[in-house]
């Protein structure tokens, strides 16, 4: 089993924060933005030191949850001061964004990160649409055409124009191509039946998240099997699973931190438009169709002291197959530094050791 | 039915048939539109308009051969090589007094325009190749079988277009005759070597998702011509004109209109007032 920390930025908040999103930019403290950003980098450099394989980020706007709108800078600047932990970046939401721009950048940091890119594409949580204006009932075919194009542009290597359904170019020819190739590891991000199709069709990995074990084996067993019908069969290597972890050095503790917690979402879109973008975001999961999670809980999928959560690695790893877990260590997107310390620190000790062979 | 499958079942409705004497041949063609003339030359299944005709007629005066031997038109034993169907279908259009035009090949029909091309390059203003099979993988396959079997290779998303329909059995034997005969290798290294001396201003146009010919091949065209264009066209087959005809017309008016300056965009963002 491979181990993948997802880094946040970890903006640490005061306590009358606005909870609304968009939170107002005028709440955002430079000074904290930028010690958030220095504390990310020791952070990892830590992580690399116990032992994680990789380090993901993802695009999140309009809120401290996460600080990183642009991964791709945040992956350039940790490209240069971590040396050997590989970068996923899980990743940039492609339907509002240029995919020829996205190939170009990502290039970039595979070439400057020495080959160290792990890319995941995706079509993004559902309030991400208000970011840049993106027409909901869009983002899933802007989601696979992108993704098309930016695997073209990456292998392509004659100068070409692209008449997509919703991107148009006359000339794409990029510089640097990446430097893993024809290019970096890659996998398309989500449950969806179509997130499964692409990635079985273009022989690409698949990135699930925070659902429980039953519904992210439905998403993968679905995965798989488009596989075969592309005529291959995907690794263990081939599929990330995305999780909250409650660590703690008992059971017991780790259930006293889950009743501790608030148990609300840090920043809920309001309610009205929360309905209006569930109700315009339509989501599925292999086919079945799910109300989008707007702004809503995630929920943490290992809770426990070491031992419980080694067996749930076990378990998870029999029903859902994934030999890749991106971890966010409880509590997520929160300003607790001191608590994910301990818990990077606990999880280094007690659990890596011994989910190597799992 | 949807709007597509409308467009597609009554394409070339506004084309009125004809037919010229050229070269020994009675070569039946269809015609409709005003302006520059563009002459197109059809795959290996034969004449069979599609939506990107219809609009292109809003561009140009469109005039679309039936090569000899193909159709109903008499078998076609005398043609031996593709040279020569170039050369009948180059006084073809003499016969109809074109004397400088735009040329339109489609897969086996874009080797017959680029030979066109090779023989008269003063006469072709430029070309367009749509999904072209003048360079082949080793080993590839003509589509055949069944209507279903057929729309498998010839569409990316064959449900999304009415069934085909096939030519009678003669036909079909008649034309894989001709076609076996004319369609050369898949690499001719002579006619490559020719290839780089065509400074016809060139698009070439490949569906992502064609199943006869891949569209990688595409680059190959753009690495021997000097002044070739490759255009991807997102979610096509290898029928490019019949699953996206306004994503392909877009394209082939503004890269006949303006050769290489086509890159430039003309697309205005501004809202006004």
């Amino acid at each position: 089993m491979k181990v993948s920390f997802f880094e946040t930025g970890r903006y640490v908040s005061p306590p009358d924060m606005p909870r609304d999103w968009p939170v107002p930019s005028g709440a955002y403290d430079p000074e904290t933005g930028a010690a958030a950003y220095r504390a990310m980098v020791e952070r990892l450099r830590y992580v690399e030191e116990i032992g994680f394989d990789w380090i993901s980020l993802s695009e999140h706007h309009y809120s401290p949850r996460i600080l990183t709108p642009s991964p791709i800078v945040a992956a350039a600047n940790v490209a240069a001061l971590v040396k050997n932990i590989k970068i996923a970046l899980l990743g940039p939401i492609v339907p509002q964004s240029n995919p020829v721009r996205i190939a170009e950048e990502l290039a970039m940091v595979d070439t400057m990160a020495e080959g160290r890119l792990i890319v995941g594409l995706l079509r993004g949580t559902t309030n991400e649409v208000l970011t840049y204006d993106l027409n909901p009932s869009e983002a899933r075919e802007r989601t696979d055409e992108g993704m098309e194009l930016i695997l073209k542009a990456w292998t392509e290597p004659q100068p070409f124009g692209w008449q997509g359904r919703h991107f148009q170019f006359r000339t794409v020819s990029i510089w640097p191509r990446p430097l893993q190739q024809p290019h970096p590891p890659t996998y398309a991000l989500g449950t969806s039946a179509e997130s499964c199709e692409f990635a079985a069709r273009h022989r690409l990995g698949l990135g699930l998240s925070y659902g429980n074990f039953e519904i992210m084996a439905k998403s993968a067993r679905y995965y798989r099997e488009q596989c075969a019908v592309h005529g291959w069969e995907p690794g263990a290597d081939h599929i990330i699973y995305r999780a909250n972890m409650l660590l703690a050095e008992t059971d017991e503790e780790a259930e006293r931190q889950l009743k501790e917690g608030n148990g609300q979402a840090p920043f809920p879109v309001r309610e009205g438009l929360r309905e209006a973008l569930i109700k315009a975001d339509l989501r599925n999961v292999a086919g079945e169709k799910r109300n989008a999670n707007v702004g809503g809980i995630l929920p943490t999928s290992f809770i426990g002291g070491p031992d419980t959560v080694v067996e749930q690695i076990r378990r998870c790893r029999e029903m859902v197959g994934a030999g890749v877990l991106d971890l966010s260590l409880h509590p997520p997107g929160s300003g607790d530094i001191d608590a994910l310390m301990s818990a990077l620190e606990l999880f280094g000790r007690t659990v890596l050791p011994r989910i190597r062979e799992i | 039915m949807s709007g597509l499958q409308h467009m597609v079942a009554a394409a070339g409705a506004a084309f009125a048939d004809a037919h010229v004497e050229a070269d020994g041949f009675r070569i039946r063609y269809r015609e409709a539109g005003e302006g520059p003339a563009l002459v197109h030359l059809h795959g290996a299944g034969g004449l069979r308009l599609t939506p990107a005709h219809d609009l292109l007629t809003r561009h140009f005066r469109v005039i679309a051969f039936e090569m000899p031997g193909f159709g109903d038109s008499a078998e076609n034993t005398r043609t031996e090589t593709m040279p020569q169907l170039a050369t009948t279908m180059a006084r073809a259009a003499d016969a109809l007094g074109l004397d400088r035009f735009n040329l339109m090949g489609t897969s086996f029909g874009a080797k017959t325009a680029l030979w066109l091309a090779l023989q008269q390059p003063e006469r072709v203003r430029g070309l367009v190749l749509e999904a072209p099979a003048a360079i082949r993988p080793a080993g590839s396959v003509s589509p055949s079988g069944t209507p279903e079997e057929m729309a498998r290779r010839l569409y990316g998303h064959p449900e999304r277009l009415p069934a085909i329909v096939l030519p009678d059995p003669a036909v079909q034997a008649k034309t894989r005759a001709l076609v076996n005969r004319l369609r050369g290798p898949d690499r001719d290294a002579e006619f490559e070597a020719r290839l780089r001396q065509l400074a016809t201003p060139t698009l070439v146009l490949f569906g992502t998702l064609d199943r006869v010919i891949p569209p990688e091949m595409g680059r190959l065209y753009k690495e021997l011509m000097p002044e070739c264009h490759l255009v991807l066209v997102y979610d096509a087959g290898h029928a490019i004109g019949a699953e996206r005809p306004e994503a392909f017309t877009e394209v082939v008016v503004d890269f006949l209109d303006r050769h290489e300056a086509f890159v430039i965009s003309q697309t205005e963002t501004v809202i006004h007032p």
